[in-house]
């Protein structure tokens, strides 16, 4: 047992604490399934429990667009469809909740391959354009079929998603953290490399043998599911599935999100929500120009921050080794893994007729090789 | 010795301030969170309607809850709701336990407050709404009692009696035309804007205006955005139509407007327009706008009940707007106000006893709450009214002599004038 103690410390020490990122992630993290045991309020619970479903979503809109490069601006449908499918079992069939999300998230895949089939041969604008009509054509569906969709109301009444705010907060949470880990790992997996290559060049990966079609669709299908869970989620926990679910708005707040914490990173787009969706219930404070001041702040720190915030934040904490590309703490000299310097002092003006010595003169890319 | 004086006298001042401060009663409020989208007309209307309840009821003494007294202060919570289900419903909970007020009052979009009833019940929190219309709101009354007891409706009447009144202000320009145009049966062109509540309109008066001794010659949808209806207004006018029944509750309204004017459609025109509801239609339409009937709820002039011209002319003289059913938390808050002081106490379930008691002349008309805890409709209670743009101002044409059985009068409420048929329709049929 104390073994396997130490060993948990020791990897903890050398995967988490070694990295700034990590470590303040890891402390949001505990920070965030802690704080409501210590003070649950349940109006700053509700604001965090969305935070992890609309998280949730925003992630799988940034493993579809940012890292297989599949521009998406209808990515609502995903969520709307899971939203209405876990409503409309909910209330006409009387299915549990264990059932219902699940049921939406895997309706939400059959919209991802709905979606993704068409869109298998288009690019760039093109395909932004196809897939700012689904959700288009899904809202007319909701009002043609109001006897099951509830149209303009929406389908309501649904069973909460837990008897307390609490449980609905560590339910939100722990679907939250398990969801975003796992697309994580997706991105950082063999598939996440096809998927990157897709993204970098679509014709050299096919050249190199690569089912790009069928891998585009494996994209579709997984964003699809991650965004249906959010859905599934957010219907049980609104107790309301509405138009308001497919609307425009709902898919570009994704795209807001993500760009603001930084695209084709995952972190980015949990940060981008931590940060923009508890930010706009602050400026409550000043309601006239609550909307005003949250656009001015996502302009300006797109002007200085045009990769995002936590790419910004983490390039200031972290360094790249120039060597083996690991990661390393600001406050290191050399690369945690290869040894390489990190920080070299700044080269001397060659004076006329001295030579340059050692390694001193160097930088660390040509001393490394 | 004169730094010893000073440093003496500022302690005293300092002390007969404290003594001053310590007699004096602080006083203690009923919360009462206006809820709406408040950069926009309806939530403003909201926000002004309960300013001045708030006014009126502390300059009449507060509230008195056993020997206590209470003042009203009325909380502004913008819940966006227009743009965002999440942001309303964030706002709401955020009222009831931030800014812990102890009513709701407001409220416009239907899907928003389907999302801030089920919060407010939550918290058994009494919820007072004064602008969404759908009947699911008050079904769930009915169906589930005990949870959704807690949410009352004062304005507007739900939507199934705003189809009632548009089709009852149909009627009776029918017979306006009936009688001054010697038209049997006049014929009716529907024309409903593309919009979700304007389906089961099409539907209803298609299926209703036979049924009413008129004769449907067919029915345009034009989009809730267009700026251009000449299409459709021509072929109303090769239609034969005599009268259009209409429902615009889009910005649409004022090129129909404008265009049905402009281009002398000989069709009386009438139903629900919401822009001719403004103060501005008349100039938005270029003038043009004159004689368009609409359903409205308050009308300059017109005296529903004693409350009204004064609510309306310091509604206006304060906004310089026309005031919208929204503003119906004036009524709603001293509605609410009566209750608590009927009761006694802040405990919610001695005042929903109270407010289903309630039977009270506000400005738009006698409100009594029935069952499903709906404001009750019908002659003697709340009804929409017809108002028509007559000479640039905005008339009340209807109720007038309005008959229906059971009635031992004809209802003409004080201020109310008669129908006008526009000039160019008695023109086309030598009326």
């Amino acid at each position: 047992m104390r073994r396997y103690l130490a060993y948990l410390w020791r990897e903890f020490r050398g995967e988490i604490l070694v990295l700034p990122g990590r470590t303040i992630l890891f402390s949001a993290t505990a920070i965030l399934l802690i704080l409501p045991l210590l003070y649950p309020h349940p109006y700053l619970l509700r604001i965090l429990a969305l935070t992890f479903i609309f998280a949730i979503f925003a992630a799988s809109w940034d493993l579809l667009s940012g890292f297989v490069g599949q521009l998406n601006l209808g990515h609502a449908i995903f969520f709307g469809v899971a939203a209405y499918a876990s409503a409309i079992l909910n209330l006409r069939l009387g299915l549990p909740i264990i059932i219902t999300i699940p049921v939406g998230a895997v309706a939400a895949v059959v919209a991802g391959l709905v979606v993704g089939i068409p869109c298998l041969r288009l690019k760039g604008q093109y395909l932004s354009l196809a897939t700012l009509a689904f959700p288009v054509i899904l809202m007319g569906l909701v009002f043609m079929f109001t006897e099951f969709t509830g149209g303009e109301l929406g389908v309501s009444g649904l069973t909460r998603l837990a008897p307390t705010r609490l449980h609905e907060y560590y339910i939100s949470a722990f679907v939250g953290v398990l969801s975003i880990l796992a697309i994580w790992k997706i991105t950082d997996s063999k598939l996440g490399l096809v998927l990157h290559a897709i993204r970098e060049d679509e014709v050299a990966a096919r050249a190199s043998g690569i089912n790009t079609s069928q891998y585009k669709l494996i994209a579709f299908c997984l964003s699809g599911l991650f965004a249906g869970i959010a859905g599934g989620l957010y219907a049980h926990f609104m107790r309301i599935a509405g138009p308001q679910s497919l609307s425009m708005l709902t898919s570009f707040q994704a795209i807001i999100w993500t760009i603001f914490g930084g695209i084709a990173t995952i972190y980015g787009a949990v940060v981008g929500v931590f940060v923009l969706f508890p930010m706009l219930e602050v400026l409550r404070v000043a309601p006239e120009i609550r909307l005003l001041l949250y656009a001015a702040i996502i302009v300006l720190v797109l002007r200085f921050m045009p990769e995002g915030l936590a790419p910004w934040v983490v390039d200031r904490l972290e360094r790249e080794c120039p060597r083996c590309k690991e990661h390393n703490a600001f406050t290191r000299r050399e690369c945690r893994v290869c040894g390489t310097p990190l920080r070299v002092p700044l080269q001397k003006t060659p004076v006329s007729g001295e030579h340059m010595s050692g390694g001193e003169g160097l930088s660390a890319s040509q001393e490394g090789g | 010795m004169r730094k010893k004086w000073l440093v003496l006298l500022v302690l005293a001042a300092f002390v007969m301030t404290g003594l001053t401060f310590s007699g004096c009663k602080k006083p203690e409020y009923i919360k009462i969170g206006i809820i709406g989208p408040m950069q926009f007309l309806q939530g403003r209307h909201h926000w002004l309607g309960a300013q001045m309840a708030e006014e009126d009821i502390n300059a009449a003494g507060g509230v008195k809850i056993g020997d206590k007294t209470y003042l009203v202060k009325c909380i502004q919570i913008d819940t966006n709701e227009i743009l965002s289900v999440d942001d309303a419903a964030n706002a709401v909970e955020r009222a009831i336990t931030v800014d812990n007020v102890d009513f709701l009052v407001g409220a416009f979009r239907s899907e928003a407050t389907l999302a801030m009833q089920d919060i407010a019940m939550d918290y058994k929190k009494i919820f007072v709404v004064c602008g969404a219309s759908h009947t699911e709101l008050s079904n769930r009354v009915a169906s589930d009692y005990e949870r959704y007891k807690y949410w009352f409706r004062v304005t507007p009447e739900n939507v199934s009696y705003l189809v009632k009144d548009s089709l009852i202000l149909l009627t009776y320009v029918a017979g306006i035309v009936r009688e001054e145009l010697g038209i049997q049966v006049p014929k009716v062109a529907v024309v409903i804007e593309q919009a979700v509540a304007g389906d089961p309109l099409a539907a209803a008066a298609n299926a209703l205006i036979p049924t009413m001794g008129m004769q449907v010659v067919g029915t345009w949808r034009p989009s809730p955005t267009a700026t251009d209806v000449t299409a459709e207004l021509t072929a109303i006018r090769d239609s034969g139509a005599h009268i259009i029944y209409t429902y615009f509750s889009a910005a649409s309204g004022v090129p129909y407007a404008r265009q049905w004017g402009e281009l002398e459609i000989p069709a009386c025109s009438v139903g629900i327009n919401v822009e001719a509801q403004s103060m501005g239609f008349i100039d938005a339409t270029g003038g043009y706008g004159n004689y368009e009937l609409t359903l409205n709820t308050l009308a300059p002039g017109c005296a529903q009940t004693d409350k009204t011209i004064e609510f309306y002319n310091k509604f206006v003289e304060r906004s310089g707007e026309y005031p919208t059913y929204n503003a119906g938390t004036y009524d709603a808050i001293w509605i609410l106000t009566q209750a608590v002081e009927r009761a006694g106490t802040l405990d919610p379930d001695a005042i929903v006893v109270e407010m289903e008691k309630t039977d009270y002349q506000g400005a738009a008309g006698r409100i009594v709450f029935d069952q499903r805890h709906d404001v009750t409709w019908g002659p003697g209670f709340v009804t929409a009214i017809g108002t028509q743009w007559q000479n640039g101002e905005l008339k009340c044409v209807w109720p007038y002599e309005w008959l229906l059985p059971g009635m031992t009068e004809p209802l003409t409420y004080p201020g109310t004038v008669k129908y006008q048929i526009p000039p160019w329709v008695l023109e086309a049929y030598g009326g």
